[in-house]
């Protein structure tokens, strides 16, 4: 319980530390979460994981101040201190892999309790995914380890010390012979100067990298293309005709903040004459790309190879100068050659304004051929740059595997493990557990107690990065300073601090040790200056590096290709990805990311054995059917999930679940696939069996409850009502017919007429929001946010699978097509909030008036008044209002309170909640602008356009939700109203909605048939539930 | 009198059976409650008591717990908890209505059975009346439904709000049932009174009896109270079940939002009610050997209003059906479809062959006259009476307008033994009731016997 020692010079925190170390409290925090632990065992529990004590009493009670001691920022107000109730905004950065994400973090009374993507940051401009959004849980993870760990035994920080100066002098005196460091990848100044100390100071350790999600594939392809690695950076926007290949860029690729708001810039309609690019999709699974693209080729993973030698050829045969000769290839692959001509032609008649990209699981080969598509298209410099490396620690399997080898041959007799979990991630080849048995020191930083750490000699508990200095580059080679949003609230210590400890002997602070890295970058002179401005901005300015335009070497290709044939088996595959939820595993103990509906198969909680309809029909399963998958001699049972769409014969699992040491929320959640995952196929294989077992495992789906949907008379029905809700046309359809869903939205809204006299609402503000169907891509950036924001509980799976998840935005996520033919279905997303209907039918069932109507138009909850009937829950066309049937904040850890949002209620069981339109971030600005007017600051007092922006449509990546005053004719939510695609679902009913959707516009090649369009005809303005 | 005037003066079987004098009917009636307890009502009440301690004991879990222990979810806000109260509330209008409206409409046959019929009504109320209060969120704060003048909530409650109207519909009429109920007893309790053997019913029944004479003007006076009572709740037994459906009726769920409910709700409720009395009726005459009391000529006119009203909820079935379909509205159309062939068709099939197959067998007055039939028949209709309102509640709720949130509703062990805990509550306040309270209205039967009418003024 060194967490709260004396380095920050308080006598305040002096003393707690002595409590902190009487026997009594190191026995209850020691007993406190094995204890919790053990609790998440039983199913049932784990929706109460918030109601489960967490951090310790002492701990919390310290919670109110923990504001580092070092000089930080605020990025938009600049208090002199920190006034009570009014938050403060910081820029820092998320470090991810190979890149990072600028973040601007709101602060209340220091604690960090909201993230958003920093407008400066060349990686998030502005926008954020689900994982930046639910770091403010992991920051608050009660879970994450509070103390060292000696074999088990609790230590202190200067135990460890000591221990390592033991070691230091051997090591200092043998360069370094027998250490060796594994990390993971980075992209980080301080990072890689420490490194090269490192290397300096021990020159025959060893380092090496690994990490079980990356890019390497991609970075090994450009380098076989061009004799270097770089990376790439996208310009979606740029291009009219995109091809992915097996790339959700949208959702799991890096940069897939960037690459949604790129994407969808490229196809966003104003009116029905604006230009809109065309996406071409070829994957095995059904990603959240495959599901917004214009044309969809199902195709197993290891046929895609196959599939772009072939795209070659075709490119080549219609005249664009692609310079690869014929490329072998082993086996036939299976696809529509008139797709792949329709797509090659298309690709030709854009040179310069054409992207393709492939996907990081795809192989270094592939990534070689498209880096030569592209440069044969003259896409090079114009829709794709490229980014030498800088202060980046490359992601290298092979690395990882000669550490094995060395620690095998007793080369490596001491190995810290700087982050990372590689006895549960690695390679089910590489045996980890035993090579750490077999050191005599292993050392393992880390954020949680986890499988590697039990099995570490030393276990250092490692720094969140909101609480820790650091500094981080994103792709384009811009430079950020990860700041601090709260002192170590366990304790903890960075990489950073840790590799310094290594090479020095001594503890180093991780701000001395950023600006030692800084202090050369920005000059000696005025340092103090630009150091502050780097922290109040986020980033550095013009540090992004000039981009490469790299030449292409099609001898190495060819050569390669001839080591490395394409080759196509027939037979069943497996293809590993990464979780939505738990990425690689890491954000295992997140609540909130495992109980986030995935964007495509609506599961939570769980991963599955994903398959498309046919492939589940040939081996006889149905959902939640146990299989047993066995691949290589390796074995795992899993239950079946159907994802129709899915290449036939293409079983996908998701990386990432199954922890055992991830903490009460994660422990045992889902099935771990690692253990099929080999080094050969780190990614896909053929040579996959699927065995059917009896039985049935329970899955908790937020949508298509127990299958229903498989019904013929629903599955019928929902074909039959979806043109009614989500209303979809083509391009051309639209440019033809541009009014037709004006046309509709006014003929609802004749004959939807009141028997009285409606209040008119046409004073003052009047909210109201507009979702563009044609942006969404299904991310659910804004359900996390909306968690974060307004504190929605976890629920957990007995919940979920009861059918009571409480989010207040949910993306419902459709299949249009023929029910007959499951495959062949699109796929449509629709956020779904509440309404706000001005006609509200919650409203008047009330019998306790508990919800409202405001004046300016807000369906307002009055969780006092509420008594908790249910009645406005049935009568909601939407049924987004979500009740507390248990009291599901009951005993959420102290710890986790930190982070809930002060201006928000916490709500009770028994009571009624739904989306509010962010109504506290309304009432803050109104008081700002009053506060500002009275101060003499602003010269009226009314909110501007753009000064409210509720919390989805912050996150939202792709800028699809557009919220504000409707009564203002010069606001953006007006303008985006009166496209001539807007609609209101569900208009027909006169409840007057205020949320407002933009129809959704495909894009299909003329040449090639679209599939299953829902047909949009003129007379479809009688459509709806009318006549 | 003898038998033969009887037959010659009544085309139908006589009211009561086996020509008891005044003095007969007052011994038999309440020897019933001065006699020797029989072993099989400690028996009964022993076993109905012990299924309160199940409704207490899921009750009590549920205000600890939360409404989570139920089967409710997202889409289904509302599940047996409101199925059971429309329930209840049906049983509960055969009483009042025999009471009341066959009173007015001069319906002698009636006060064989109207006493026991109206504390079936009684308790029915009482039982509906608990799913209300203890299906909100916050039980502890219900009282705000009343419109009391208070600071703290500022507001009146919301009179758009069916559920506001369901709170006075049917504290409305459990309190002038209870009342009309209570008037009818007071000759009867003044009977028992003057019959009382023990100090404690001495007491207790010349409490109860309010000083009853049974005197000319009292007489007068009883009978015009009861006459404006009845007046009173026969617009009860009406707007109670209507209001009830508006709850339904008033929102705009498809499968909800119809305006035939009304009328299909009262005709249900009338048709569930009668089915309860006959349930009851059957066994009560059986173990107090009321057969004489209880005429198979009562049975069978009880019979015919279950095929009218049998035919009437078959007739709004089919209503709902065509209007469905004849509306044009997709989400309409579907709600209908759905229930017969969705998920929930065992549901809906039960209903109809429950509901509208059963009661045919009524036509024939062989099976009419049936003890068994009869018996066997009305509790298929407390069955398919049940089923008719899950069909309603939860197969709206549970594919309403968007697909994303359909769902499918499972009740819990605790929606199953709350349930059943209510049939205990029920059945030992029956069973007090038939114990301590006279089962059969002995004035009134008096007053349908031939030799209160000897010059026949008033043959029917």
């Amino acid at each position: 319980m060194s967490s709260i020692d004396g380095k920050n010079g308080k006598q305040y925190w002096r003393s707690l530390d002595q409590l902190a170390d009487s026997p009594e409290f190191r026995q209850f925090t020691e007993r406190e979460f094995p204890e919790g632990a053990s609790e998440m065992t039983d199913p049932v529990t784990r929706r109460t994981f918030l109601k489960l004590m967490g951090a310790s009493a002492a701990l919390a009670g310290l919670t109110g101040c923990r504001r580092p001691v070092e000089k930080i920022i605020p990025y938009v107000v600049q208090p002199e201190e920190v006034i009570p109730g009014i938050p403060n905004y910081y820029a820092t950065a998320m470090p991810f892999g190979t890149g990072a994400y600028g973040l601007v973090v709101e602060n209340h009374e220091g604690r960090p309790t909201k993230i958003e993507g920093n407008p400066k940051h060349p990686s998030s401009l502005g926008g954020s995914n689900a994982f930046m959004q639910a770091q403010i849980l992991g920051l608050y993870d009660p879970d994450r380890s509070q103390r060292v760990l000696h074999k088990g035994v609790s230590k202190k920080w200067s135990d460890f010390t000591a221990a390592w100066r033991e070691l230091y002098p051997k090591f200092v005196e043998n360069q370094g012979k027998g250490l060796a460091i594994l990390s993971e990848s980075f992209a980080s100044p301080t990072m890689a100067r420490l490194k090269a100390e490192f290397e300096a100071m021990f020159p025959q350790a060893v380092w090496a990298t690994y990490e079980p999600v990356t890019d390497e594939t991609l970075f090994e392809g450009i380098e076989i293309a061009t004799g270097q690695a770089y990376q790439p950076r996208y310009h979606f926007d740029k291009a009219d005709v995109v091809l992915s290949v097996d790339a959700d860029f949208t959702l799991m690729e890096s940069e897939n903040v960037v690459n949604a708001r790129g994407f969808i810039a490229g196809r966003r309609l104003k009116t029905e004459h604006d230009p809109m690019n065309r996406l071409y999709m070829v994957e095995s699974m059904y990603t959240a790309t495959g599901a917004v693209a214009d044309h969809r080729l199902r195709l197993q993973s290891s046929q895609i190879g196959a599939f772009v030698a072939a795209l070659a050829q075709e490119l080549q045969a219609q005249g664009v100068p692609v310079s690869l000769d014929a490329i072998p290839v082993d086996g036939t692959a299976h696809f529509d050659k008139k797709w792949l001509e329709a797509l090659a032609k298309d690709l030709a008649h854009a040179p310069g304004k054409c992207l393709i990209v492939a996907g990081r699981r795809q192989s270094p080969a592939v990534h070689a051929m498209v880096f030569a598509l592209n440069t044969a298209l003259g896409n090079i410099g114009q829709t794709v740059d490229y980014y030498p490396f800088q202060d980046v620690e490359r992601p290298r399997l092979s690395s990882f595997t000669d550490l094995l080898a060395k620690i095998g041959n007793q080369d490596v007799n001491t190995l810290v493990m700087l982050g990372g979990n590689p006895v549960y991630d690695a390679p089910a080849d590489m045996d980890m557990t035993r090579a750490l048995k077999s050191l005599q020191h292993s050392i393992h930083l880390s954020s949680h107690v986890n499988e590697t750490s039990k099995l570490a000699e030393w276990h250092l508990p490692q720094t969140h990065f909101l609480e820790a200095w650091g500094d981080v580059r994103a792709v384009d080679g811009t430079l950020s300073v990860v700041q601090p949003m709260i002192a170590p609230l366990f304790g903890a210590k960075s990489a950073i601090e840790v590799l310094s400890l290594l090479i020095t002997g001594k503890d180093g602070r991780g701000y001395d040790l950023v600006r030692a890295t800084w202090l050369p970058r920005l000059g000696e002179l005025d340092f103090e200056q630009h150091w502050r401005k780097v922290l109040h901005e986020g980033v550095l300015e013009n540090s992004a590096a000039t981009p490469v335009v790299p030449g292409l070497n099609s001898e190495s290709i060819r050569a390669y290709l001839q080591d490395h044939p394409i080759v196509v088996k027939s037979g069943m595959e497996i293809v590993f990805y990464a979780s939505p939820a738990t990425f690689d595993g890491r954000f295992a103990n997140n609540g909130w990311l495992q109980e986030l509906p995935d964007s495509m198969t609506k599961l939570t909680w769980d991963n599955a054995a994903l398959m498309s309809a046919t492939t589940a029909k040939e081996l006889g399963v149905e959902n939640e059917n146990w299989v047993e998958l066995s691949y290589r001699g390796k074995r795992l049972k899993m239950p079946v999930w159907v994802m129709p769409g899915m290449a036939d014969k293409s079983v996908a699992v998701a990386l990432g679940y199954g922890r055992e040491a991830a903490g009460r929320v994660g422990d045992r959640v889902g099935f771990n696939t690692y253990r099929l995952r080999t080094s050969q196929a780190l990614h896909f294989d053929q040579g996959l069996s699927v065995t059917k077992l009896p039985g049935t495992y329970e899955m908790a789906c937020t949508q298509d409850h127990h299958g229903m949907d498989t019904e013929k008379l629903a599955a019928d029905q929902i074909q039959k009502r979806l043109p009614m809700l989500i209303r979809e046309m083509t391009l051309s359809d639209y440019q033809h017919h541009p009014d037709q869903i004006k046309r509709i939205k006014e003929h609802d809204r004749q004959i939807a007429k009141s028997l009285w006299k409606e209040p008119s609402y046409d004073e003052g503000y009047q909210w109201g929001m507009v979702i563009d169907l044609n942006a969404c891509v299904g991310c659910n950036a804004c359900t996390i946010a909306c968690q974060s924001e307004n504190n929605i509980p976890v629920v957990g799976k007995t919940e979920v699978r009861r059918g009571r998840e409480m989010h207040w935005i949910r993306i419902d996520r459709y299949f249009t097509g023929n029910p007959e033919k499951p495959d062949d279905a699109e796929m449509v997303y629709q956020p779904v909030a509440c309404h706000h209907c001005e006609n509200a039918p919650c409203e008047q069932v009330c019998p306790f008036a508990a919800t409202m109507h405001d004046k300016e138009g807000l369906n307002v909850m009055v969780y006092n008044r509420c008594v908790g009937t249910r009645y406005c829950l049935d009568n909601c066309p939407y049924k987004v209002r979500r009740f507390n049937f248990f009291n599901y904040t009951k005993a959420t850890p102290e710890i986790v309170k930190m982070g809930m949002n002060p201006d928000v209620t916490v709500r009770f069981r028994g009571v009624m909640e739904k989306c509010t339109y962010c109504t506290q971030r309304i009432n803050y600005t109104r008081i700002k602008v009053k506060n500002e007017f009275r101060n003499g600051t602003r010269p009226d007092q009314h909110i501007h356009d753009g000064e409210v922006v509720s919390a989805c449509q912050q996150a939202c990546p792709t800028q699809a939700i557009t919220f504000g005053n409707i009564n203002d004719p010069q606001s953006q939510v007006t303008q985006m109203k009166a496209i001539n695609r807007d609609y209101e679902m569900l208009a027909e009913l006169n409840i007057k909605p205020r949320t407002s959707y933009l129809a959704k516009v495909r894009n299909p090649n003329p040449e090639l048939e679209p599939v299953a369009v829902p047909p949009t005809t003129d007379d479809d303005h009688s459509g709806g539930s009318h006549h | 009198m003898d038998a033969v005037t009887a037959e010659k003066t009544h085309v139908d079987a006589p009211l009561i059976q086996g020509n008891p004098t005044f003095h007969d009917v007052s011994e038999k009636i309440s020897s019933l409650i001065e006699g020797k307890t029989p072993p099989l009502w400690f028996i009964a009440i022993g076993l109905s008591s012990s299924i309160v301690l199940l409704l207490l004991g899921s009750v009590g879990y549920l205000l600890w717990e939360g409404l989570g222990i139920w089967g409710l979810q997202n889409p289904n806000g509302w599940g047996w908890a409101i199925v059971n109260f429309v329930f209840w509330v049906g049983i509960g209008h055969a009483g009042t209505l025999i009471s009341a409206i066959l009173f007015l409409l001069r319906q002698k046959w009636r006060t064989s059975i109207n006493r026991f019929a109206e504390a079936m009504t009684l308790f029915a109320v009482i039982c509906a009346g608990l799913f209300p209060a203890i299906h909100v969120g916050r039980i502890w704060l219900i009282y705000w439904i009343f419109p009391y003048p208070t600071q703290y909530l500022s507001m009146w409650p919301n009179f758009r709000s069916p559920l506001l109207w369901d709170a006075f519909a049917v504290g409305t009429y459990f309190t002038v049932s209870c009342l009309f109920w209570y008037v009818g007893l007071i000759p009867d309790l003044a009977t028992l009174r003057d019959r009382a053997t023990t100090k404690i019913r001495k007491v207790l029944f010349g409490i109860f009896a309010l000083g009853w004479r049974g005197g000319n003007k009292q007489w007068k006076h009883y009978e015009l109270a009861y006459l404006l009572l009845a007046g009173l709740s026969t617009p009860l037994v009406l707007s109670v079940h209507s209001i009830v459906s508006t709850d339904f009726a008033v929102s705009i769920i498809p499968g909800w939002h119809t305006t035939i409910f009304p009328p299909y709700f009262v005709a249900g409720a009338i048709f569930s009610g009668f089915a309860m009395v006959m349930t009851l009726g059957i066994i009560t005459r059986k173990i107090f050997g009321l057969e004489d009391y209880i005429t198979i000529r009562h049975l069978e006119n009880m019979n015919k209003i279950m095929l009218l009203t049998g035919m009437m909820v078959g007739y709004a079935y089919g209503c709902e059906f065509f209007i469905a379909w004849y509306s044009g509205n997709e989400f309409e159309r579907f709600a209908f479809i759905n229930r017969a062939f969705g998920p929930y068709w065992w549901a809906y099939w039960s209903m109809i062959s429950c509901n509208v197959l059963v009661p045919q067998l009524f036509w024939f007055k062989k099976l009419r006259r049936s003890i068994p039939v009869m018996f066997v028949a009305s509790i298929f209709i407390n069955i398919g009476m049940w089923f008719e309102r899950f069909v309603i509640v939860i197969t709206s709720l549970s594919r309403d307008f968007l697909p994303s949130s359909w769902d499918y509703y499972r009740p819990t062990i605790f929606d199953v033994t709350t349930f059943i805990g209510t049939f205990g509550l029920f059945l030992t306040l029956f069973l007090l009731f038939v114990r301590f309270l006279p089962v059969i209205a002995m004035a009134e039967v008096k007053g349908v016997l031939p030799q209160a009418d000897p010059h026949h003024h008033d043959t029917h």
